[in-house]
């Protein structure tokens, strides 16, 4: 029993002058959905390309379930990968594709996979150079996780789905997790990982920042309160979950909410409010804030 | 490149510059064909008119000639001989065919390339998203390509007179030879409308060169169905007759017919998606299952569809090069001086059957050299379009991968050269020339190891300059095949022709099979094969 699905040592990918990976140390256990969290640039689809040799590493070394990472025709067997950007052959059927990709791949559980086509809504019967990009990542998504296999790597996996197929993803994930598989999963948002994840890496500029549970993480998540008071504000300071309170007007309140909302409406409601804008700060916004504006 | 500079430098900003923009896309996009075809046009032409001077020195040596350009195959492949006492008719009626034929293949090419293919890659949504229309853009791209076609027709001209041919009859070659090309262009410009996908655009409007050479052919070839060539761009050209009356009638209905072709491509162009076409492509089919099994299978399953297509044309071709068998060799045995200057160009032996078609087997390396590179360049695009991720993030390495492409390519190679030998025999039998059907394939066959080195020299590049796949695996047989000529021509030292593998292949059927060199040619093959693997499998997949 090998202690964890992938881990990598000093990870290393250079294109040029440019560090696209800078000595990535990274071990994800088996059995957990980890989330691989990152601003655009990160780095993050380059490690995932390194995991799976589909590049080779400047310096550093990646094993996947104890093989090292380039010997694909071992680790590949164990694995199964959705990239970012899912291309597919023009002439070839979503059925056809995903035959061709059961009958090269690790195995597949062909039942399962009747049920994830139904589940996804997923017309295979078309061409591919006719799926528009979401039915795409469709086709690749329930590829992979018909193989079943004990590694799923997901590059930013949810990106083009709508929110009915996305809460069947979401699924998918949780069957995956049930069944004893490994889910790595990029994303540059913060709720879908929160959502789905166990554990959450973060990259920045190549460099890993951080490596949390979700519970940890949520201190990360925070939202932009704006209010616009009839008269002056009241004092939110001392309201549970209020922060940063910033009085940017003579009746306009400004101020970052964590945690449940509850107190928080509750104050405002007290007040008579004019305008309440709310606002999801960017993923690069948050690691501004709390892991400081370091530069490539 | 000023147009090009323009492009990237100034930018978006204003509206003028946005089209000139458009117009150095396309520039960029099409020059290279574009100046190899004009060069190839002036050339071929004025080295015709050159030739004719060498070789029809005597009253009698033209009408041989003539007597030969009346042999019905010869005039269903080369048309009508209108002139040809004269230098620059000979030159029409060698070379017209072949350069329309040409400028027709490039234009439809490059017009559904630039247009459909471009828009279909995805590459078109920023461009339209911007502030020209698409039919702005597609008029922009069918213009530089129209100009293209007409540069063209100048070289030719200019090729012509130059060698000293009279202008009036250069005048009404060059133009109808243009407007072929211009007639392609718009044709290309406006199957790329009506289809969304490339390659239907691009059938469609090769079915359109196919139906046009055929109706030119029939009505050449046949006395009373004159009038069909009225029905085609080539036929059109052809009534021009120049060096014979020089008519300029054909080629102005050419024009108008070229001028309603491109404003129905541009009005096309107007009333569609983007990533659209006219005719919705095809909607839902039942899954075809076969040959999906292993990547060696897939490889095999992507290779039918274009091996089919080449199979016709080059069993087409060479059934025409055995149906002429017997006269080329009577008319040439009987004119030593055409058989010297083919000698000296390297094409000895012209003179009997079997050295004949041996000397044609050789030219076979040529196509089925660039079939192959075009396979692996095939797979470098799989690669780069990304659709090679998911098979590659499958528990397969890469040089499987690319083992199951060079043996698919070695496969197709194979059926290319036994459907050319069979055509030949069977064209052969047809007029009685006596070729066996054993000497006509393994006289085919004799090309594979050239076909060997392309795939070798195709994936050295594929592992370390991967845009250049083609070109480089086209290098051993195409580039191979010119440097002989000019070797031979111009009495290059010896040593320059030895570098060229044709030098190396023995004249079979006519002489027994050189086991050496085909053995060498193999080796250099497989080994730069192997590696081109090694370094496809260490390096970074591009994406
Ligand atoms: N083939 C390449 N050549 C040069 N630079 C590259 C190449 N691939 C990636 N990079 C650079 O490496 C950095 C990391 O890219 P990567 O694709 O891993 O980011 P990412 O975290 O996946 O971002 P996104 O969220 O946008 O997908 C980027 O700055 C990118 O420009
Ligand atoms: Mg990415």
């Amino acid at each position: 029993m090998v202690s964890s699905a992938f881990h990598t040592e000093s990870l290393t990918k250079r294109y040029g002058r440019m560090t696209a990976l800078d000595r990535l140390d990274l071990s994800v256990p088996p059995g957990e959905v980890f989330g691989f969290l990152g601003p655009n640039g990160a780095g993050k689809s380059t490690t995932i390309r390194l995991l799976l040799g589909l590049a080779r590493p400047t310096a550093g070394r990646a094993w996947v379930f104890g093989a090292d990472a380039a010997d694909v025709a071992v680790t590949h067997r164990r694995l199964a990968y959705v990239p970012a950007d899912v291309a597919l052959w023009p002439r070839l059927t979503g059925a056809e594709t995903l035959e061709l990709l059961a009958r090269t791949g690790p195995g597949t559980d062909l039942a399962y996979r009747a049920e994830l086509v139904e589940r996804f809504g997923l017309d295979p019967s078309k061409p591919g150079r006719t799926y528009s990009t979401g039915n795409r990542q469709k086709v690749a998504l329930i590829a992979a996780f018909a193989t079943r296999a004990p590694l799923l790597v997901l590059d930013e996996p949810s990106s083009g789905l709508d929110p009915l197929v996305e809460r069947e993803f979401r699924r998918a994930v949780g069957e995956a997790r049930d069944n004893g598989q490994t889910v790595f999963l990029s994303s540059h948002q913060l709720s879908e990982v929160e959502a789905v994840c166990d554990k959450v890496a973060i990259l920045r500029a190549g460099r890993l920042v951080d490596v949390a549970t979700v519970r940890e993480l949520r201190r990360l998540h925070r939202t932009e309160v704006t209010a616009a008071f009839a008269t002056a504000p009241p004092d939110l300071t001392r309201v549970p979950g209020v922060e940063e309170v910033e009085t940017t007007g003579a009746t306009t309140v400004r101020f970052a909410l964590t945690g449940p909302p509850g107190p928080a409406l509750r104050a405002l409601a007290d007040a008579d409010v004019l305008n309440l804008a709310v606002r999801e700060p960017s993923l690069e916004e948050i690691f501004l804030g709390y892991y400081g504006g370091r530069e490539r | 490149m000023t147009a090009a500079e323009t492009a990237t430098g100034k930018g978006w900003g204003a509206a003028p510059s946005a089209t000139w923009a458009v117009t150095g896309l396309a520039l960029r996009q099409t020059s290279r064909g574009a100046v190899v075809v004009i060069a190839l046009t002036a050339l071929m032409s004025a080295v015709t008119v050159g030739a004719y001077r060498g070789a029809v020195a005597s009253p009698s040596d033209a009408a041989a000639l003539a007597a030969l350009a009346e042999n019905p195959a010869i005039r269903t492949l080369f048309g009508e001989p209108v002139a040809l006492h004269d230098a620059g008719g000979f030159a029409v009626w060698r070379t017209g065919t072949v350069l329309s034929v040409l400028l027709a293949v490039w234009g439809l090419l490059a017009a559904t390339r630039i247009t459909r293919g471009e828009e279909d890659a995805g590459r078109w949504d920023v461009l339209l998203a911007g502030r020209v229309p698409v039919r702005s853009v597609v008029a922009h791209h069918l213009a530089t390509l129209v100009a293209w076609a007409l540069l063209a027709g100048v070289a030719a001209f200019t090729g012509l007179f130059a060698a000293g041919a009279t202008a009036g009859g250069a005048t009404a070659h060059a133009t109808g030879l243009a407007l072929c090309g211009v007639f392609f262009v718009a044709l290309g410009t406006l199957t790329s409308q009506v289809f969304a996908e490339r390659s239907s655009a691009s059938g469609a409007a090769v079915a359109v060169l196919g139906v046009g050479m055929l109706l030119k052919m029939v009505g050449d070839g046949i006395a009373g169905l004159e009038w069909l060539r009225w029905l085609s761009p080539f036929g059109m050209a052809a009534l021009a007759r120049p060096y014979d009356g020089d008519h300029m009638g054909p080629l102005a209905v050419l024009g108008a017919v070229c001028t309603l072709l491109a404003v129905a491509a541009i009005a096309a162009a107007g009333r569609r998606d983007v990533r659209g076409g006219h005719l919705p492509s095809s909607s839902g089919r039942a899954p075809r299952r076969v040959l999906l099994g292993s990547p060696q299978a897939f490889a095999v399953r992507r290779l039918l569809r274009p091996l089919a297509a080449w199979s016709a044309g080059i069993g087409v071709y060479y059934l025409l090069i055995g149906v002429l068998a017997v006269s080329m060799t009577a008319f040439l045995a009987a004119n030593p001086r055409f058989a010297e200057l083919a000698a000296q160009a390297g094409f000895g032996g012209l003179v009997t059957v079997e050295g004949y078609v041996a000397t044609l087997f050789a030219l076979l390396a040529v196509p089925v050299g660039a079939f192959a590179a075009v396979r692996l360049a095939g797979l470098a695009q799989e690669e780069t379009s990304r659709r090679l991720t998911l098979l590659l993030a499958q528990p397969v390495t890469r040089v499987r991968v690319l083992a199951a492409e060079v043996a698919a390519a070695v496969g197709g190679a194979f059926v290319l050269t036994t459907v050319a030998g069979l055509a030949t025999w069977a064209g052969a039998r047809t007029v009685g020339a006596g070729l066996g059907l054993l000497a006509a394939l393994s006289g085919a066959w004799n090309v594979l190891p050239v076909v060997f080195l392309c795939l070798g020299i195709g994936a050295l590049a594929l592992a370390w300059v991967p845009r250049a796949v083609a070109f480089a695996g086209c290098v051993p047989a195409a580039g191979g095949f010119l440097l002989k000529v000019f070797a031979d021509t111009w009495g290059w030292p010896t040593w320059i022709g030895q570098v060229s593998p044709f030098t190396h292949l023995t004249a079979l059927p006519d002489v027994p099979v050189g086991r050496d060199a085909a053995m060498v040619m193999t080796t250099i093959g497989v080994l730069a094969v192997v590696v081109g693997a090694a370094g496809y499998r260490r390096r970074d997949l591009r994406v």
